[in-house]
């Protein structure tokens, strides 16, 4: 075999070693730090982008529920709010039946005892007139027959009876 | 004459030079690993100067060979391995690039070359052998050769056979490679060879499986320099992760 043929084999040796001392120190001195460097930051920048990805994502999970919480003490505000509103409106409307019903009641009453008042007045008057008539006609048949003690004794029946008789 | 299957691993002498008594002449095995060397530099310093986070193709290729290197490492080193890194991913890509450009047509595989991959196979293990006698001092020479738990009984037979196991890991190393990428070529040779002088006529079948064996040779190419690199790491971390340590110290 051409590979067994020794007399190369001093040159192949010389060439190899100093071919691989050569790229031993090219890629030592040029080439892998760059490259390692560059990997390991690519690791360390992939690492740090996951966890901020989970940092901002529990960040949102907690800004939801806090929302959420927010979200529901805001509801139960506007009921609570709602409810009172509801009561309140509901008292304003009752207080307000009440003074009406008072003030009709009063407005009744006064107007119930006006009309008391006028009547009475009025059966005052009438008596009044009455008595003045009575006394009229009274004076008339007294005038006309004074002597007559039937009568006289007449007229005094018809007084009595007239004051007898009731107000009305 | 008919041409031989194994006439594209013969080599010229094109520029003869000698250095204190030494043959370093140059042959087209030596201009590839130049352009081996070229093209990988190219590659990776071209790469490593872009430093985009977002990658271009150029960027994304190299970077894909060097996190494969890392991962192979941290596979089987762990994170101390890392020191090696420098030494275990030049040796990678070498081995790669010469496996990957020797099967363009008319260029030279270095790696079947038993020479060039017995000196890798040599070198990576006596790195291994330094690295536990630095760690661990002289007691590794025994620990490598007696497993942890061996009965005191056993300890004559175990030494033998664990001896020629140690022996066996650089030469395998060295073989694996030579023979994996001799043989596939001598494959392509001879289909090709097949394809010549079959003739249009019938020439055109091994013609295909040319073509075929060329699109396994790429993945070939590729497995060999990986297993290269898997063992290389697992014979260095052997080093200091030595067998069993801890059962020893108690």
């Amino acid at each position: 075999m051409p590979q067994f043929e020794s007399h190369f084999f001093s040159s192949l040796i010389f060439w190899e070693v100093v071919s691989f001392a050569i790229l031993f120190f090219v890629l030592y001195k040029f080439a892998f730090p760059g490259i390692l460097g560059i990997l390991e930051e690519r690791e360390k920048k992939i690492k740090d982008s996951l966890d901020q990805a989970e940092r901002h994502r529990s960040d949102a999970e907690r800004k939801l529920k806090e929302y959420e919480a927010k979200l529901n003490a805001a509801a139960k505000e506007a009921d609570g709010i709602l409810a009172a509103a509801k009561e309140r409106a509901q008292r304003l409307l009752e207080e307000n039946e009440q003074r009406l019903t008072a003030e009709a009641e009063r407005i009744k009453g006064d107007a119930a005892r006006a009309i008391e008042q006028e009547r009475r007045a009025a059966i005052q008057d009438i008596r009044t007139q009455t008595t003045e008539l009575a006394l009229m006609v009274a004076e008339k048949v007294v005038q006309r027959s004074l002597n007559d003690a039937d009568h006289r004794r007449m007229a005094d029946d018809a007084l009595d009876a007239l004051a007898k008789s009731p107000s009305r | 004459m008919e041409e031989s299957p194994l006439h594209p691993f013969e080599l010229h002498n094109y520029i003869p030079i000698t250095l204190g008594g030494l043959d370093i002449s140059i042959n087209k095995a030596v201009i590839m690993m130049w352009v081996v060397v070229g093209v990988i530099t190219l590659l990776m310093v071209k790469a490593s100067a872009a430093r985009r986070l977002v990658p271009g193709k150029l960027q994304s290729l190299a970077e894909m060979l060097v996190d494969f290197i890392r991962g192979i490492i941290m596979d089987t080193m762990g994170k101390d391995g890392m020191k090696f890194f420098p030494l275990i991913a030049t040796l990678f890509l070498f081995i790669l690039f010469c496996n990957l450009l020797g099967l363009i047509p008319g260029t030279y595989t270095v790696t079947s070359q038993i020479i060039v991959t017995a000196v890798f196979a040599i070198t990576v293990y006596a790195l291994s052998l330094l690295l536990g006698l630095m760690f661990h001092g002289i007691k590794f020479i025994p620990a490598i050769l007696i497993p942890p738990g061996t009965p005191w009984w056993l300890i004559p037979l175990m030494m033998p056979i664990e001896f020629v196991s140690q022996v066996a890991r650089p030469v395998s190393l060295a073989v694996r490679l030579f023979a994996n990428m001799t043989a596939g070529h001598t494959i392509l040779g001879v289909l090709f060879g097949l394809a010549i002088s079959g003739g249009l006529l019938i020439g055109w079948l091994p013609f295909a499986f040319t073509i075929a064996m060329n699109g396994l040779e790429v993945g070939i190419a590729f497995i060999q320099a990986y297993i290269f690199t898997v063992l290389t790491c697992v014979y260095l971390g052997d080093a200091f992760h030595l067998h069993g340590s801890e059962d020893h110290a108690h």
